[in-house]
């Protein structure tokens, strides 16, 4: 526990004035312009996982073998973004395969290349970002809850109240990193954006530098979350997937074309992970 | 020229009483509740409702589908007033302009009330997703409403208070007021064919958008229904027209006898039934393709659940095939039935028709979903109960639906100079 708690980055003042925030976003608009003219010239030999075209493409692998069901993940989520516990962005489940075999099945936002979600937005709150991210405009959002109905992997959360003092998860697994959403407004797992552009613009690695990775991904104690940049070939992320046996998605068949990989449960060698 | 205008009376011993008043007091009773309620959630926000993220849309989006769908006759009617200009459906049709605006102003007062953020209702008009269904909606629902008040705003002129009233004297900027609303409604009245054309396609477009938007949430109950956006369209027509065929025989039957011949409100019950026969022959096709095509898992697994615990299809025998199918015939058969007591009877269950399969998309379609899991994914069956509050302001937009349509069934001429002039 102590060492996951070692790798938590710093939290960054949750009370940033608007001018202050301002700056912050010039400097970045220009910093991700930076960033992605670096990254264009590692997209040339693009994994199967990305995405053609400059910048990365952030995504995420969860190895089913390797997860023993604790929950960190929801917890260090709920810490960071301040939520309660019926509001969870991450949730784990006990699921069972076809043969009857039980298994963890963790499950943050799929990040869908084809986001049911953006697609019923009426009016653009929830967006795709060039990075493959979905994320949104709380300052836009109309809490019509449409995405929530659209939305296959129940990913998303409704701010039926008014947001809370503090996460019943924090200080233990993270304090709060980003700024409470108003009541009324649909929230949900963002990968972390808030960890991975400002650790871009500091020269971080997401999926390495764990101040730049997702909170989930920093604190699952079995490695059994890998996030990095898929059109990067030397990322973590890109290696494991070339590595996997094989690898699935949740609810293909909808073509919503989820950013989150999973190695599927085997029977035999039950821990042995890549 | 004046209208003489039967109110109804109820017989009380040897008195007969003016239950109008009494009417709109019971009315107001209703708005009173439903303020409280609309100011409980408005303080407390939607915490105080049964929805959950389970079920995100409940009773309001019903209460809202439900009266979209009740103002259509609207369209139709404006079509076939101001386009193919059938002189006779004219006084009707300036009743199906005021059934369509109150559907959709009720529709737009429910949907404040729904909304997280309601102070930013007015988003959608200014950033645009035009690939999302809902946008599509607002957009054509905001149109549509302001196209509906240029087409009653010439209806409401004909009032005998636009004609001269000792107040205009007295405040000349009222008579300036008056002389504006007389100037506008002559360009509006003149307007007429192209709002029509207007409205039709608005019309149209999100009265199937609003079926289509249930076939767009693959993890939910109904989205295999590939027909909605087309059952949609048509059961507001059939409910719609229904509606305007009771409405009709009470404002113009009962109240303004004379005013309507009863050939035409014979061909309004028989254009409701038609449509509603229409309807009926669609949804057959409809069940027997879904059937017939649920070899997918995932469709079996949720029309067996449906059929389950849902009023899936035993409303569906019943309330949208059975009693559709009879009463269509009887509205059809108008001409040789002619006793308006039977007919009314018959127009009600397409009214009912429509306002169930409003309430079965959004219940059935949402209580429920099915689970993510990769293996052994299974039909979630949700709870959901509406609390009072959103009783309360459900009760709010009826009372408001009625009340205005009271007021106008008696106030309002429905006959004024254009037809002189024209």
């Amino acid at each position: 526990m102590s060492e996951i708690k070692n790798e938590q980055p710093e939290p960054e003042n949750a009370a940033t004035s608007r001018r202050d925030f301002l700056k912050l976003a010039g400097g970045l608009a220009v910093a991700a312009g930076v960033a992605q003219v670096a990254m264009s010239n590692m997209t040339a030999k693009a994994s199967s996982g990305g995405e053609e075209g400059k910048g990365p493409q952030w995504g995420m692998l969860i190895d089913i073998n390797l997860c023993i069901g604790c929950q960190y993940c929801t917890f260090a989520c709920e810490a960071v973004n301040n939520l309660a516990d019926d509001m969870r962005y991450c949730v784990v489940t006990n699921e069972t395969t076809q043969s009857g075999q039980e298994f963890f099945l963790s499950r943050p936002c799929m990040h869908c290349q084809e986001a049911p979600c953006v697609h019923v937005c009426p009016v653009k709150a929830t967006y795709h970002r060039e990075d493959g991210i979905i994320a949104m405009d709380y300052d836009r959002c109309i809490g019509c809850r449409y995405c929530q109905v659209a939305c296959p992997y129940d990913a998303r959360v409704f701010n039926w109240k008014e947001p809370i003092e503090r996460s019943p998860q924090s200080p233990n697994f993270g304090l709060q990193e980003v700024e409470n959403r108003p009541r009324g407004v649909v929230e949900k797992c963002t990968f972390c954006t808030h960890r991975i552009d400002p650790g871009l613009e500091r020269g971080l690695v997401p999926g390495v530098d764990p101040q730049a990775t997702p909170a989930c991904v920093v604190a699952c104690p079995t490695v059994a979350r890998i996030f990095g940049d898929m059109n990067n070939p030397e990322s973590p992320i890109s290696i494991a997937l070339s590595e996997a046996k094989t690898t699935m998605r949740l609810r293909e068949e909808l073509s919503t074309e989820p950013r989150v990989y999973y190695i599927p449960p085997t029977t035999d060698n039950r821990f042995q992970g890549s | 020229m004046q209208t003489t205008i039967n109110y109804p009376k109820l017989r009380f011993g040897k008195k007969l009483i003016d239950v109008f008043p009494y009417w709109i007091g019971f009315l107001l009773l209703g708005v009173v509740f439903g303020l409280v309620g609309a100011f409980v959630v408005l303080r407390d926000g939607l915490q105080v409702t049964g929805l959950s993220n389970r079920v995100p849309w409940g009773l309001w989006i019903s209460v809202d589908l439900s009266s979209i769908s009740l103002g259509g006759s609207a369209f139709a009617f404006g079509v076939i007033v101001y386009l193919l200009k059938i002189k006779r459906f004219e006084i009707v049709g300036k009743l199906a302009v005021l059934l369509g605006f109150l559907g959709y102003s009720t529709a737009g007062m429910v949907l404040l009330f729904d909304l997280g953020q309601p102070l930013r209702f007015w988003h959608p008009i200014v950033f645009w997703q035009v690939h999302s269904l809902l946008w599509e909606i607002t957009m054509c629902v905001v149109l549509y409403l302001t196209v509906l008040m240029a087409e009653l705003i010439p209806i409401i002129v004909e009032h005998p208070f636009f004609d001269g009233h000792p107040l205009h004297e007295k405040f000349p900027i009222l008579k300036k007021v008056v002389e504006f609303a007389k100037w506008l409604s002559h360009w509006l009245h003149k307007a007429g064919p192209v709002l029509a054309i207007v409205g039709l396609t608005l019309s149209l477009l999100h009265q199937a958008s609003l079926g289509a938007t249930y076939s767009v949430l693959y993890g939910r109950g109904v989205w295999f229904n590939q027909s909605a956006p087309t059952q949609f369209v048509f059961s507001a027509m059939s409910g719609g027209t229904a509606l305007l065929f009771f409405m009709s025989v009470v404002v113009f039957r009962i109240m303004r006898p004379g005013l309507v011949k009863d050939d035409v409100l014979y061909d309004v019950a028989r254009i409701a039934g038609g449509i509603t026969l229409l309807l009926t022959y669609l949804r057959l096709w409809d069940w027997a393709v879904t059937n017939y095509y649920s070899f997918d898992r995932n469709i079996t697994l949720q029309t067996e659940a449906l059929n389950a615990v849902a009023p899936y299809s035993m409303a569906f025998w019943l309330g949208q095939a059975l009693l559709p199918a009879i009463a269509g015939s009887l509205l059809l058969a108008a001409k040789s039935v002619k006793n308006f007591r039977y007919l009314m009877t018959a127009s009600v269950i397409p009214i009912f028709a429509a306002i169930l399969t409003r309430w079965n998309y959004n219940f059935a379609g949402l209580i429920a979903s099915s689970t993510y899991d990769p293996y052994t994914p299974i039909i979630r069956i949700n709870s959901y109960a509406p609390t009072w509050v959103e009783f309360a302001v459900a009760t709010l937009v009826i009372s408001y639906w009625l009340l205005a349509f009271s007021f106008a069934a008696r106030y309002l001429p429905f006959k004024g100079k254009h037809e002189d002039h024209h």
